[in-house]
């Protein structure tokens, strides 16, 4: 696709979607979209919030400055959860994303304006970004790829900051092996992010032909047990898939996942409060006119300019460090998150991948869980562990609901084994070819 | 652990966020539940494994900053190469 074709399309189908929140019609290169929380130049930065109405931000983040010197040129801003905060993209200050599969539903999220992008052939590729799922679970519902790699593997500057410990920025396309391209592009080490690993770039496309014979997957018993219905019969063909590859798929065991929600709720929550204190109405964005005090400005511009979701993880960091409940709250998370780092790297001793279903359940209807906070937040629970544990995880497509939702298969590995990573998952693409199919819904 | 409004409006004052007294009690609510689920942590097994490696620190040397004009352009309001704010002593 090129540029004038991704702008017919999205003149074509953003009206239905709501995939985008801006479009960049003099966009010169290899087209790409953008999720509104990585920073841009010549558009603005939402993060689809109020509270940074008017805001452009003065620098480029580190991963759109590799793209541009790649030939890439980014064709528009795409729509997300206020600050990246939800799993539907409903809690946008814009309005919901609609899912190109059934446009009743959710496209997942907070990348949602992304994964319904590339789904609905919107554009070929998009950045994403992950805290808790953010890029794997709306690429799931959407029936695209979704990439969430190593902790410290692309640089965060210039990724609007909301967990620090758990943030990366994340990539969607159609094929494992387009992902792989792009990473190889974005990813390295960058000085102005300190967390940034300095491990090589690894060729990312290499073993993508090899197949998955003799690859070890380990399916996590406490995640899967509970399972059923489609994404249970879903689930059980994917590993009859990969064993008919010549793939060994046995049980494997990491039993903190059960507490990852648990855990993420706690130091996500937290490591935000901190980070959104720097919207305050001073220096860029929305500034309330109804304050006669630098403190009533704080209060009032904060209270009007964040939407209900953002409020409440802000209210659950604070309280979590607290005086008072710090060690009962965060010390706590903390504690069990290292019990859940160290029962991943005992599971990766015996496999080299660990498999999950990438969601819990296809994609809901829009509306249906805004009312209900933790039944959302319940939507990112094979997601979390990934991200409380650093390691590189992606979602590729693995059939549909017989009601035509797309379904998805999550694959984990151990630190920086994204090459291994896209080596299983184009393996598991050649065998199934769910990537070919396109949403018909929203062209009626 | 529950959340009483009282304590909702501690947090809030910790937060610098203005709510009405309704929005106070729903996040109260809200919270009350959220929390009600994190419990689960205090029976948790915890610890183990290698700590994490710290993050490595940068060398300390001068680079250009942004561009003032940009910061300009962004300031809600802004004078003589200052942000301005409401009066800061009560």
């Amino acid at each position: 696709m090129n540029v004038s074709e991704c702008l017919a399309a999205i003149d074509r189908l953003n009206p239905k979607l709501n995939a985008f929140l801006r479009v960049n019609t003099a966009a010169n290169g290899k087209p790409i979209a953008i999720k509104d929380n990585i920073v841009t130049t010549e558009m603005p930065t939402t993060c689809a919030s109020r509270i940074l109405s008017g805001f452009t931000s003065p620098y480029d983040a580190t991963a759109i400055t590799r793209l541009r010197k790649s030939g890439y040129a980014i064709v528009g801003k795409t729509n997300l959860d206020e600050f990246a905060m939800g799993s539907s993209t409903e809690h946008s200050a814009f309005g919901p994303t609609r899912n190109p599969w059934d446009t009743t539903r959710v496209a997942g999220g907070s990348s949602g304006g992304s994964a319904a992008a590339v789904a609905a052939r919107m554009v070929p590729a998009a950045l994403g970004s992950e805290t808790g799922g953010s890029v794997r679970q709306p690429a799931a519902l959407c029936g695209v790829v979704g990439l969430k790699p190593t902790y410290g593997r692309i640089s965060r500057w210039g990724l609007v900051a909301f967990a620090s410990s758990l943030d990366q920025i994340g990539i969607v396309t159609k094929t494992a092996r387009e992902c792989a391209e792009l990473l190889g592009i974005i990813a390295g080490h960058d000085p102005l992010d300190s967390t940034s690993s300095a491990e090589p770039v690894d060729d990312y496309t290499a073993d993508v032909e090899r197949g998955a014979k003799g690859l070890r997957f380990g399916v996590v018993r406490e995640a899967v047990e509970k399972l059923e219905g489609d994404v249970r019969v879903n689930f059980d063909d994917a590993l009859r898939v990969l064993r008919k590859g010549g793939a060994i798929v046995e049980d494997a065991s990491v039993p903190a996942i059960v507490y990852a929600i648990a855990i993420y709720y706690i130091v996500a929550n937290a490591e935000a409060s901190a980070n959104l204190a720097r919207f305050d109405g001073v220096r860029y964005g929305r500034r309330s006119d109804h304050s006669r005090t630098v403190r009533d400005m704080y209060f009032a511009s904060r209270g009007e300019g964040f939407g209900p979701e953002v409020k409440r993880r802000i209210m659950l960091g604070t309280f979590a460090l607290s005086s008072g409940y710090y060690e009962a709250y965060y010390g706590r998370a903390q504690a069990v998150r290292a019990k859940l780092r160290s029962d991943f790297a005992t599971a990766f001793e015996r496999f080299d991948f660990l498999l999950t279903p990438t969601t819990p359940e296809p994609a809901f209807k829009i509306g249906a869980k805004t009312g209900d906070p933790l039944s959302m937040y319940l939507s990112d629970i094979f997601t979390a562990p990934a991200n409380l544990v650093g390691i590189p995880a992606i979602a590729v497509p693995s059939g549909f609901s017989p009601e035509g939702l797309p379904l998805s298969l999550q694959i984990m590995a151990p630190h920086f084994r994204e090459r291994a990573l896209f080596r299983a998952a184009a393996a598991f693409e050649r065998e199934t070819e769910y990537w070919k199919r396109e949403p018909r819904n929203v062209e009626c | 652990m529950k959340i009483t409004r009282d304590e909702a409006r501690r947090i809030a004052e910790l937060a610098h966020l203005a709510f009405d007294d309704e929005s106070l009690d729903r996040m109260a609510a809200e919270m009350t539940e959220i929390l009600g689920y994190i419990d689960q942590l205090r029976d948790a097994a915890g610890g183990g494994g290698a700590p994490e490696d710290p993050t490595p620190l940068r060398a300390d040397v001068v680079r250009p900053g942004v561009d003032r004009d940009a910061v300009e352009r962004n300031a809600p309001a802004w004078r003589d190469g200052h942000f301005l704010v409401p009066k800061v002593i009560e």
